[in-house]
């Protein structure tokens, strides 16, 4: 038969079930009595008749059951009859039942969220046409050791796009900010800047008005174009948004295209809110285009069809060497590339630690589904009876297999359907506590694809832990299991044997588990009591973004002097400076120096972390003073280049001399916006953690704002009270001194902190989350277990109760079972500890990681939930009544 | 011989149904009876074998149904092959003709 025949059959016998069974019975019935006339009309009696005729027909139900057993759909209908059964049982044993479920909806529900989030973040292609030919590029800088990738240069990135032949288009992005006035504020929006062929690269076009054209690329030119949000949320989605002119930058600008609400690029949280092209750099008098040290530049190249990444990493080491070569003052040290495909770039770094998370969580799915296997193959002999009646009446082994599975899949069904309620809360609360560096881990959601995988899981986990307990359950002998009462099927010797291997296998990973959180909790708790060298609370930090075109560098410098003059007569304030980079912010610069004295090659000098900071700025974030003085108002403008440097910088560069009195001169070769003098030390702070609570400290060297003026820097406020209140009054200070000026990313110095803590808080949440996992699961198989042993050894302890072992012997008994067990583990878990501690050293901050402390509080923990699992059925066993037990041999 | 029960495949049984059949209408009973007729008492199709047989050839559509009286006014279902099922006809008698063949030239070989 066809299968739309089929089909259209089996629902025609489903839907009208009950009439077909009632024709079917009439049916045998009256073949049976016609078969019965046959008879007596050939002179039987009617009572003899009819007995031969039944005989003949081999039983009515027996004729009913042949035709039910080919119809169409009736495979169907026996898989939703023993779904019902199954549910049936599941709920005349809520303990057990519940119990599973749970267990299931923990290991379900945590593998689903998992994968959802590698899903999410590692699997899914990127966003645009053909992204596997996306390439992200860098330049590797050898002066420095490993693999450290160092960003383009205007020049660099021109030259490379003149001379490469491997790629489709290499297009350069450069993420900023511009101003734009609203509601008579200033605010910032996240700009990019790009080169005209940044969205032909990518493969998206823009749905509104145009791309970027080439001639766009040459100063002067001021297209711009906008992202989805801004043009719905500022522009009011404006149907002739095209050709309109916005202000940016005090600037004006047309507006060129409107780019699809889908398209997001940087795959942050908020992409860029508009795209400039390049051409907004080479405006004012910093011109970062013709200068070829000044790398900031992201470069994305789409590949040509034929071309492979290691050719095309191979075309451009030959020409980076070829730039080495022509400018060694800036590129004597890129000699090669570093080429990745878009998508390994954006999320490469995530790959070992979520391979290593999902690994985890499967591995805890596993032993779930042994915990959850033992249980059944304990609840399988108490149901013996149940089975051979079964089979008595004429199912096969093959038929009580296929019951006992529907009964485990149904089962684990249920706990994926608990599970996928648990995985999104998992995933929300995963999501907070991961220290914010994992890439688009905001798309995460619980979608088709995810619940495709959950349902998947369920069913194989169903199967998987249901395989050995229906083989068990099927090998009925009827005729022992129905005698009255009996308890038979014992165990095997090797499966008894397994079990306990399982029990003391979760054991072991359960003390292996706990070790590493004790031992992470304990660094997380190190951490947080570290002092980063500068006092944390109630600074308030924002930045301002003054605009270079309208500002000379000396206008900069007296702009801040003016604010800050402003803020300190606030309310409230106990001093404020404003400096760059603000620590533990993520941003940091580097740039070479020589020493007086001591003269090298412009490519050999070395180089370490800049500061630029205002007057105060020491004291507002109450960096200690070692010796010498902190800045004041006469390194100003006017003032002799001087340079203040921290501890670590004073014992590198001038190990047991003082460092006051010499000179260096930072700056050379490197960015023309140093002026090259020689700057005279005049004091030694302390050091401060700048890239991180648990990095190590770094030398660096400060500069007066004044005679540096770089960038804008973060302005920091010290407060008496709570330092949020103040940022109206802040902002207003800003507005009176230039409308134009916008203030964005206010945060206080302690969020800053905290972000630090983020991941050591991460690591420590989610080993502990495993291990209270394990520890759960390792007493639930424990419980089971000896839950089964009691019960198979029933008569046994009756016998001994009845020769006069007291209740508390055999409590003590089954107890010490338990415990031997747990024990057995223990000790496996401890050696096992020992050795995969030395794992975790690098995410361990100043504990060791044989830490005695943290081994005994794990031990005291594992023995006190073993007592307590193994308590129950001690209990149970303690209170057999001998002579039932004996009775039920 | 009639003691003896043949273990008929299902196609051969389908077979020997829609011959008994005929152009006419029987009930299970008169397909028994009739089976055994054609073959000479060789085949005894027990009601196990035939009722699931009779209610696969219905649902595959080589057989239709209908509720009617019998010889002692009693009710029963009738069976009658329909157009499909005597295209099924021809295909398995050709099939058997064939399997006979080949068997009769197998057994006469030496």
């Amino acid at each position: 038969m066809s299968l739309g025949k089929r089909i259209r059959s089996g629902i025609r016998n489903l839907i009208r079930k009950k009439q077909l069974e009632s024709q079917l019975d009439e049916e045998i019935r009256t073949y049976v009595d016609m078969l019965t006339e046959e008879k007596v009309a050939a002179g039987a009696s009617s009572a003899e008749a009819r007995r031969i005729s039944l005989v003949n027909v081999g039983g009515v139900e027996q004729v009913k059951q042949a035709v039910r057993e080919q119809r169409t759909g009736i495979r169907l209908e026996i898989f939703w009859q023993s779904f019902c059964y199954a549910l049936r049982q599941l709920r005349k044993n809520p303990g057990f039942a519940i119990t599973a479920i749970l267990t299931l909806a923990i290991g379900i529900g945590a593998t689903t969220a998992i994968f959802s989030l590698v899903y999410a973040v590692l699997l899914r292609p990127l966003p645009f046409p053909q992204s596997d030919r996306l390439v992200w590029l860098s330049q590797q800088d050898h002066s420095l050791p490993g693999v450290v990738m160092e960003p383009l240069s205007y020049p660099d990135y021109f030259d490379w796009r003149a001379q490469s032949h491997s790629f489709s288009g290499l297009a350069s992005y450069d993420g900023g900010g511009v101003t734009v006035q609203r509601d008579g504020e200033s605010q910032r929006l996240d700009a990019g800047m790009v080169s005209s062929n940044f969205f032909r690269v990518l493969g998206v076009a823009p749905i509104l008005g145009r791309d970027f054209r080439w001639e766009e690329e040459k100063a002067g030119n001021r297209a711009v174009i906008l992202s989805y949000a801004i043009w719905q949320n500022e522009f009011g989605a404006a149907k002739n948004i095209v050709g309109q002119s916005i202000t940016l930058n005090d600037q004006s600008y047309i507006v060129a295209g409107v780019m699809p609400e889908s398209f997001r690029y940087p795959f942050g949280r908020k992409g860029a809110e508009l795209w400039l092209s390049l051409a907004g750099e080479g405006s004012g008098a910093d011109s970062s285009i013709s200068q070829r040290g000044n790398d900031h530049l992201d470069v994305i190249g789409r590949l040509k069809p034929d071309v492979t990444l290691d050719q095309a990493k191979a075309e451009l080491d030959v020409i980076a060497t070829g730039i080495a070569r022509r400018y060694p003052d800036t590129n004597k040290w890129y000699t090669s590339v570093l080429a990745h495909t878009l998508l390994d770039h954006t999320v490469g770094d995530t790959r070992p630690a979520l391979r290593v998370l999902f690994g985890s969580v499967a591995l805890m799915l596993l032993l779930a589904c042994a915990n959850i296997a033992g249980l059944l193959m304990a609840r399988g002999s108490q149901r013996s009876a149940e089975f051979a009646l079964r089979s008595a009446v004429g199912a096969g082994r093959s038929a009580l297999i296929r019951l006992l599975l529907v009964e485990s899949v149904t089962l684990s069904l249920c706990g994926g359907v608990a599970g996928i309620i648990v995985a999104p809360v998992l995933l929300k609360v995963l999501i907070y506590l991961v220290p914010v560096t994992i890439p688009r881990i905001y798309q995460v959601s619980v979608n088709g694809m995810v619940l495709a995988f959950a349902l998947i899981v369920s069913i194989v986990t169903g199967l998987l832990f249901g395989l050995l307990p229906a083989w068990q359950g099927s090998k009925v002998a009827p005729s022992q299991a129905l005698r009255e009462g009996s308890r038979t099927l014992r165990l095997g010797r090797w499966q008894q044997k397994l079990q306990s291997g399982l029990v003391i296998a979760q054991t072991m990973i359960g003390l292996v588990l706990l070790v590493g959180s004790g031992l992470l909790i304990r660094s997380f708790i190190q951490v947080l009591h570290v002092d980063p060298g500068f006092d944390t609370r109630n600074v308030y930090t924002a930045r301002l973004r003054v605009p270079f075109d309208r500002y000379s560098h000396d206008q900069h410098f007296q702009f801040y002097e003016q604010l800050l003059a402003k803020i300190r007569v606030l309310p409230g304030v106990q001093s404020a400076s404003a400096d760059w980079p603000l620590p533990l912010s993520n941003s940091r610069a580097s740039v070479s120096f020589a020493i007086a004295g001591r003269p090298l090659a412009p490519g050999d000098r070395p180089s370490e972390t800049v500061s630029v900071v205002m007057p105060d700025a020491f004291e507002t974030l109450r960096i200690p003073l070692l010796s010498g003085r902190t800045f004041t108002e006469r390194d100003g403008l006017q003032g002799s280049p001087v340079a203040i440097v921290n501890q670590a910088f004073a014992r590198k560069y001038f190990p047991g001399n003082n460092p006051i009195g010499q000179h260096i001169v930072p700056g050379l070769g490197d960015d023309s916006r140093f002026d090259h003098s020689s700057r005279e030390i005049v004091g030694v702070v302390g050091d401060v953690k700048r890239s991180g609570l648990t990095a190590e400290v770094d030398p660096e060297y400060y500069l007066p704002y004044a005679q540096a003026v770089i960038t804008d820097p973060y302005l920091t406020v010290r407060t008496n009270g709570d330092p949020s209140t103040i940022d109206g009054e802040i902002r207003a200070a800003v507005r009176e001194i230039d409308k134009g000026v916008p203030v964005y990313q206010v945060q206080m110095l302690e969020d800053y902190v905290s972000q630090s803590e983020a991941q050591p808080r991460f690591e420590a949440v989610i080993i502990s989350s495993f291990a209270g996992v394990a520890l759960l699961l390792s007493a639930i198989g424990l419980y089971g277990l000896l839950s089964y042993s009691v019960t198979q050894r029933a008569s046994e302890i009756g016998l001994r109760m009845a020769i006069g072992a007291q209740r508390m012997n055999v409590l003590s008994m089954i107890l010490v079972r338990g415990l031997k067990l747990a024990g057995i583990g223990f000790v496996g878990g401890i050696v096992a500890s020992v050795f995969l501690t030395s794992l975790l050293t690098h995410m361990l901050y100043h504990v060791q990681p044989l830490d005695p402390f943290t081994f005994s509080v794990v031990g005291a923990v594992l023995l006190s939930v073993s007592v307590l699992a193994s308590f129950a059925p001690a209990w149970r066993a303690s209170r057999l009544d001998p002579t039932r037990t004996l009775r039920d041999q | 011989m009639s003691e003896n029960q043949v273990n008929l495949l299902q196609g051969t049984l389908d077979l020997l149904i829609l011959k008994a059949l005929g152009q006419g209408e029987l009930h299970g009973l008169g397909i028994s009876r009739r089976i055994e007729q054609i073959t000479q008492g060789t085949f005894q199709v027990k009601p196990g074998s035939l009722f699931p047989a009779l209610h696969r050839m219905e649902e595959a559509g080589w057989l239709s149904s209908f509720w009617g009286e019998s010889e002692n006014n009693r009710r029963a279902k009738y069976y009658r092959r329909t157009k499909a099922g005597e295209r099924q006809l021809g295909v398995e008698t050709d099939q058997w003709t064939k399997v006979a063949l080949a068997m009769a030239n197998a057994l006469k070989a030496t």
